[in-house]
């Protein structure tokens, strides 16, 4: 046990918690949301547990969540647009927790491994995640709608 | 199309390529595990098929 196991589990413990009493229950505007973050907290787990375990390919596994994880999203803020657009969901507060939380773990994930290909790598993954989980939640509160084509 | 703008036409084609072919080149030497000349040699030639590959989404997506 070292501190970023304790500070996956921590992630873990409180944060899929609160994502699954999230997605389980309440209205649908905060399902999808509690949806979209659950995928970007496993991320950010994966990413600490590579560390914890000092495994750097398990990173692979963060990379792989990080782009399916919006991806996912995305096929449901397809497949609900017409629900979502009678309650669009206004959750751009949790978004930015997660945003900042995963910033905070690639930067200290950076700072730990140092400068080298899989900083870099980290970089990506923290990239997709940040980018990924922002282009997510604005669909989702339906931000693309009048974008049809083009 | 004058010979002029043909010229501009396929320069600017072949910016965009490079472009896109340097960015995923990049992405292949930071995602791979070890560095070989092999690893290089694949990586150049997939990058090359995705830079046609973007390339071509890129004007399905603008219609230009």
């Amino acid at each position: 046990m070292n501190g970023w196991i304790l500070a996956a589990t921590v992630a873990l413990g409180a944060g899929a918690g609160a994502t699954l009493w999230g997605v389980a229950t309440g209205p649908l505007r905060r399902r999808v949301v509690a949806q979209n973050l659950s995928t970007a907290l496993a991320c950010l787990v994966l990413l600490l547990l590579a560390q914890g375990y000092d495994r750097p390919s398990y990173v692979d596994l963060a990379l792989v969540l990080a782009l399916l994880g919006p991806v996912g999203t995305l096929v449901f803020a397809r497949l609900l647009a017409d629900d979502l657009a009678e309650d669009p969901p206004r959750a751009w507060g949790p978004t930015y927790l997660v945003v900042g939380a995963g910033a905070a773990v690639v930067t200290a994930l950076c700072v730990a491994t140092g400068p080298s290909r899989a900083s870099a790598k980290l970089l990506v993954v923290g990239a997709l995640l940040i980018g990924g989980n922002v282009v997510a939640s604005r669909a989702l509160s339906g931000g693309f709608s009048g974008l049809r084509r083009g | 199309m004058t010979p002029r703008a043909a010229m501009r036409t396929t320069l600017r084609a072949a910016a965009e390529f490079l472009a896109w072919w340097t960015g995923l080149a990049v992405l292949w030497l930071i995602l791979i595990s070890a560095v070989g000349p092999l690893e290089l040699a694949v990586g150049a030639t997939v990058a090359a098929l995705g830079a046609l590959a973007a390339r071509a989404a890129r004007r399905a997506v603008t219609g230009r």
